[in-house]
């Protein structure tokens, strides 16, 4: 019954198990040629598998495990691709200590890099989403991963995950994308996975220069304000939303430093995506680097 | 070779790490992740040099593990010196146990690359209850459980159920005995409470002879062998760190006046079988004359050698499954008298059955 294949996901490889054609289904969309029969060097073994007994039936369950371990309680039957998603997350969030992992949207232009930290709600997706579809390349959705002692941010290029209201502005800007079915009622309310753009799948395993760091809030009021950070709130604010500072310790602590040292730090409140882009390209795409 | 075999060939000679075909570190790694082990056999890589020989795949998953042993490493010893602070004022001196034990005393050797999921230490019986009030104090509370299973543990077992720091996460296992007195196999704790050591830092732990067969104990008094692999390499490095015959000869006496002469016995065996630990001859045939001749010795072996194997649902066949069975049996009847055991089995199994039929998440009781 469980179908077993790969996703070649750079700078790592997963083993996929299920047998929910829902999830089958799912990644066969969203993954496209990324989805692959055989593979020399798979990292992780990760499965999405229905709950036995009763919950096959009554209020089907779905489980996710990273090998022999379950690090999540089941989960809605109907949420198993999102919980996939989030399970991959969850191998790189606890397994990886080679890069400085923070949780943030990465996006490039020219290879000069952004990152957007940023907590649930800040609308991080949705701007995420517009960049991609503008002509901006996507690494990241979820997690930035740094070369410790360096700018260097390496792509880890994956679906962006779509969360209530923006999944009605996504598919009315961008019709025609590729998007995963609805998780309902998840604990992040409902969800959708969207495939980024053909090109930045395809430049997948090219580094960026970091050149900024701006933190996001949409704001329905604010047209656009723009307020730059000091070094020490830049610094506060990344380490806050890394995934593996406390694990790594010094070359987290350090490479933190060097960054905010380096490049500019900015909050932004906006309610208007395209003055976004337009800033960030003045001030430090054309500026940067 | 096979995965599994590997395992047991690079613990024996970590060398032979450089002469693996590229392709077979793919289940190599899977197993060690699986058995905890990555850390501890990437220290082993580097003792002997051959760590950076190792192809990229290998050595990223290692180095991986490496840092998150380090840093846990490093967290045990605020940890020890948290919980030593905190119960001073109730004049008790914990007594850490395994994981920590390794990390506090035995840095160097069996403490690196060890990982753990808590910290265990041993507490005067009579102070077990302002202990765990004290601790509730500073922020360590239960986690949910069944009111079945929080009744047998403070009913049969040797510790409460475990606290965890409400922000850290670090869960403490507080013992009163190193066995549960429903077993009727208890030792009087004084026996150990005569091996102890202070170490550089300040930290009291056991002393080799007395800390080996604790650890011989946990493995072997047991019914459960999920990490079985893995705590008879702790046995194996333990035993290498023994230097001098009075260490032999007091791990000896302890094993006997406290009623653990089978169980040191079971554990010398398969060390020397599975792994070829050098064992004192004299010391090991003393123990085989008065343990080796029970009739049940095949079948202990058959299964022993199965349990205590470098173990992965993707390699096990049938008769790994039946070894864990016959030693599951063997642990529930070692551990509790007949009435106990079949009530608990009623309880679990019946458990089990609820479980088939209405799904795992049944049972888990709310998380706050």
């Amino acid at each position: 019954m469980s179908s077993q294949q790969f996703l070649l996901l750079p700078p790592f490889t997963f083993e996929v198990r299920t047998d929910i054609p829902l999830v089958a289904d799912n990644l066969k969309r969203l993954y496209g040629n990324r989805l692959v029969d055989m593979v020399s060097y798979p990292d992780y073994f990760v499965s999405v598998q229905k709950a036995e007994g009763i919950r096959r039936f009554y209020r089907p369950q779905a489980r996710f495990f990273a090998d022999q371990q379950e690090p999540f309680q089941p989960l809605q039957q109907q949420q198993a691709y999102a919980m996939l998603e989030w399970g991959m997350n969850w191998c790189i969030a606890t397994h990886e200590m080679q890069y400085v992992i923070i949780h943030a949207a990465v996006l490039a232009k020219d290879n000069k890099a952004i990152l957007f930290p940023a907590p649930p709600g800040s609308g991080k997706s949705t701007l995420t989403t517009w960049l991609a579809f503008h002509g901006w390349r996507l690494l990241s959705d979820e997690m930035a991963l740094i070369q410790p002692h360096s700018r260097t941010v390496i792509p880890f290029v994956r679906p962006i995950c779509l969360k209530n209201n923006s999944i009605t502005l996504a598919k009315q800007w961008f019709p025609d994308a590729t998007y995963s079915t609805v998780a309902s009622d998840t604990h992040k309310g409902d969800v959708i996975h969207l495939s980024p753009p053909e090109s930045s799948w395809q430049h997948n395993k090219e580094p960026a220069e970091i050149v900024g760091v701006v933190f996001p809030n949409y704001r329905s009021d604010t047209e656009m304000d723009i307020y730059q950070l000091d070094k020490t709130q830049s610094f506060m604010q990344l380490a806050q939303n890394a995934f593996n500072y406390g694990v790594i310790g010094h070359d987290g602590f350090a490479t933190l430093c060097q960054l905010i040292d380096r490049v500019a730090g900015f909050e932004i409140f906006y309610n208007d995506l395209a003055l976004v882009a337009e800033f960030l390209q003045q001030e430090l795409i054309d500026a940067g680097g | 070779m096979q995965g599994a075999s590997w395992l047991i060939a690079l613990m024996k000679d970590p060398q032979l790490a450089a002469t693996v075909p590229e392709q077979d570190w793919v289940l190599i790694i899977r197993l060690l992740r699986k058995q905890q082990l990555l850390a501890r056999y990437s220290y082993l890589f580097r003792q002997v040099a051959v760590f950076d020989a190792l192809p990229a795949y290998a050595r990223h998953h290692l180095q991986n593990a490496e840092i998150l042993a380090r840093k846990q490493f490093h967290q045990v010893e605020f940890e020890a010196s948290e919980l030593v602070t905190l119960l001073a004022p109730l004049k008790v001196t914990p007594l850490f146990l395994k994981g920590a034990a390794y990390s506090l005393a035995l840095g160097a050797s069996i403490g690196q690359g060890r990982t753990y999921s808590d910290i265990d230490i041993l507490v005067p019986k009579e102070a077990i209850t302002s202990v765990e009030q004290r601790l509730a104090l500073h922020g360590y509370f239960g986690e949910p459980m069944t009111p079945y299973d929080q009744h047998y543990y403070r009913q049969w077992t040797h510790e409460i159920p475990p606290v965890r720091h409400h922000s850290r996460g670090t869960i403490i296992d507080i013992h009163h005995n190193l066995v549960p007195p429903v077993s009727g196999r208890a030792p009087d704790i004084s026996h150990f409470l005569t091996h102890l050591v202070t170490t550089e830092q300040g930290y009291q732990v056991l002393a080799l002879p007395a800390m080996t067969l604790h650890s011989i104990i946990h493995l072997l008094f047991n019914e459960e062998f999920k990490n079985g692999f893995r705590d008879l390499t702790d046995l194996h490095l333990l035993f290498l760190q023994f230097k001098q015959p009075a260490q032999w000869d007091a791990l000896f006496e302890l094993a006997t006046a406290t009623g653990f002469s089978t169980e040191l016995f079971l554990a010398c065996r398969y060390c020397r079988s599975i792994l070829a630990t050098g064992l004192p001859d004299d010391f090991y045939q003393r123990l085989e004359r008065q343990h080796g001749a029970t009739k049940n010795q095949a079948i202990l072996d058959f299964a022993f050698k199965r349990v205590l194997a470098p173990r992965h649902p993707v390699t096990d066949n049938w008769q790994d499954k039946l070894a864990d069975t016959l030693c599951w049996l063997r642990g529930h009847w070692l551990k509790m008298p007949v009435p106990i055991l079949l009530w608990h089995l009623i309880v679990k199994s019946s458990r089990g059955l609820l479980v088939a039929v209405l799904g795992k998440s049944y049972f888990e009781p709310e998380r706050r």
